[in-house]
């Protein structure tokens, strides 16, 4: 049972991921054929995730709605919306609109869906602008510095602000192409290095809390 | 309670109000400020305007209905001009939930522009598998999308002919809210199967891009609401995004004011506060 809990999936994560590390470099249709072949599987596998993380969802929600946790409410009203939207889409197979009409599930999506998702995005100005004016305090020399940075960039990005002060165009796109594009520079490098290492733990089987606990 | 202390505390739905009326204001009287090109805009626009007619071009359309009034103006627009070109326009999403939307956007500025679903564009739809997608696609596309969104086959297609994968795209052009997005089609895309790759996003994830555009990994970035409008003046025909700039330069004079006054006030508290430990 450890073979197969342990040094099995060791096994096929060390010599996939050998064998596709080194398949970026072989461009021979053969190696091509094999990553053809292991995406496709990711997509049906990705297929698969996609009810997973529905039915994790179905379970988190009946449970709190069995044990009336707080909030239970708003886990009615989460099943109602998902078996809801599911029944529809089924009904409608799945197309929001037949030769031009509009179907029932294309009815939930832009009546219900976008204008959701557009006021949850919407009301985002009114919080950043409240919190904006409770917070953004230059408090020390880096929080002016930020203070500073950001309203040159507010500035230069608005024709208005380009209108009133004419080089904040101008500064606002050196923060951005120099200052700022130099520290994600930096970063990103760091995080790249990282993930190399991590991969090369996993691979080699130095990092294996993938495998989660259980007994030996 | 001081005067700076009881500004501090202000209800916060005076800020709502103020907001909202430096929003609405401008949409109902529209000033018109000049609007300047920058060159990361001008990077896309450049590439699609030299591109010669029957082109393939690739548009992701990877955002959902939340970052609508950003990208959606940025798609409208890359549309009519790649439309106006006479490109093959192939176009997708990685997002499952913009699907329904890329759909109306596509059909509707292809009619728009008296373009033939099939012929001069096509909507492949969503797939599962975010970026195995982009890798699938650079092997072959019709294994990783057989049928289009309609439910029609594309092999055959006429907007496909010659078209096999990735490598045969001439330039792709993703639009992003996040991830998978931009920099997924640049490292699971372009780097691999080489051909240009431009970028548009929201406001937010914009300085997140710029170090793939200094470096020429994307050749172009269309950044928010502001870039849309910069893209509708280059192609001559102003639309919502050149509408909204008047409201987003008051929102951001706006909060540009609160954040000054917000620091008159605290640095007034702590004046007032030191010359009392001084007293005392």
């Amino acid at each position: 049972m450890i073979f197969l809990r342990r040094q099995l999936p060791l096994l096929i994560t060390m010599i996939t991921g050998l064998v596709f590390a080194g398949q970026y470099y072989v461009p021979h249709p053969a190696s091509e054929q094999v990553l053809t072949s292991a995406t496709k599987w990711m997509q049906i596998i990705g297929g698969f995730a996609l009810v997973l993380g529905v039915t994790s969802l179905f379970h988190v929600h009946a449970a709190k709605i069995r044990r009336k946790e707080a909030g239970w409410g708003y886990s009615v009203v989460l099943y109602a919306g998902m078996l809801g939207t599911i029944a529809v889409g089924f009904w409608a197979n799945g197309k929001e609109s037949v030769e031009g009409v509009s179907t029932a599930f294309g009815w939930v999506y832009n009546f219900m869906m976008v204008p959701l998702q557009g006021t949850m995005f919407a009301i985002l100005a009114f919080f950043i602008a409240s919190a904006a004016y409770r917070s953004f305090r230059a408090r020390s020399r880096e929080a002016a510095v930020l203070l500073i940075a950001a309203v040159i960039v507010m500035m230069g990005r608005v024709p208005l602000g380009e209108y009133l002060i004419p080089m904040s165009g101008d500064l606002s796109q050196w923060i951005l192409n120099v200052l700022n594009a130099s520290v994600r520079r930096a970063i990103l490098i760091g995080v790249s290095l990282g993930t190399v290492a991590l991969s090369l733990k996993i691979i080699f089987g130095v990092e294996r809390s993938y495998l989660g606990g259980g007994k030996e | 309670m001081s005067f700076a202390e009881r500004m501090l505390k202000i209800d916060r739905r005076i800020i709502f109000v103020v907001i909202g009326l430096c929003t609405l204001l401008p949409l109902l009287y529209p000033v018109g400020l000049p609007i300047k090109i920058s060159s990361e805009v001008r990077g896309v626009y450049d590439y699609i305007e030299q591109m010669p007619e029957r082109s393939v071009f690739l548009l992701s359309i990877d955002f959902d209905p939340a970052s609508k009034p950003e990208l959606y103006p940025q798609a409208v627009a890359i549309l009519r001009h790649a439309f106006r070109k006479n490109l093959r326009v192939v176009t997708m999403t990685l997002w499952v939930s913009g699907t329904g939307m890329a759909d109306q956007l596509v059909t509707q500025v292809a009619q728009e522009m008296g373009k033939e679903r099939g012929k001069d564009y096509t909507f492949l739809g969503w797939s599962p598998g975010g970026t195995a997608v982009i890798i699938n696609l650079g092997q072959d596309l019709y294994n990783t999308f057989p049928s289009d969104y309609a439910g029609k086959t594309t092999k055959g297609q006429p907007v496909l002919d010659g078209v096999q994968s990735l490598r045969d795209v001439s330039y792709a052009v993703s639009l992003a809210a996040g991830n998978p997005g931009v920099e997924a089609w640049y490292v699971f895309g372009k780097d691999k199967y080489k051909f240009e790759l431009g970028g548009g996003c929201t406001g937010v994830i914009a300085p997140g891009l710029y170090p793939l555009l200094r470096s020429g990994q994307i050749n172009g970035l269309i950044g928010g609401l502001r870039g849309a409008a910069e893209y509708e003046i280059l192609i001559g025909q102003k639309g919502r995004a050149v509408a909204g700039m008047d409201a987003q330069s008051a929102t951001h004079l706006a909060i540009i004011v609160l954040v000054a006054l917000c620091n008159i006030f605290y640095f007034s508290m702590r004046r007032q506060a030191r010359r009392q430990g001084e007293r005392s």
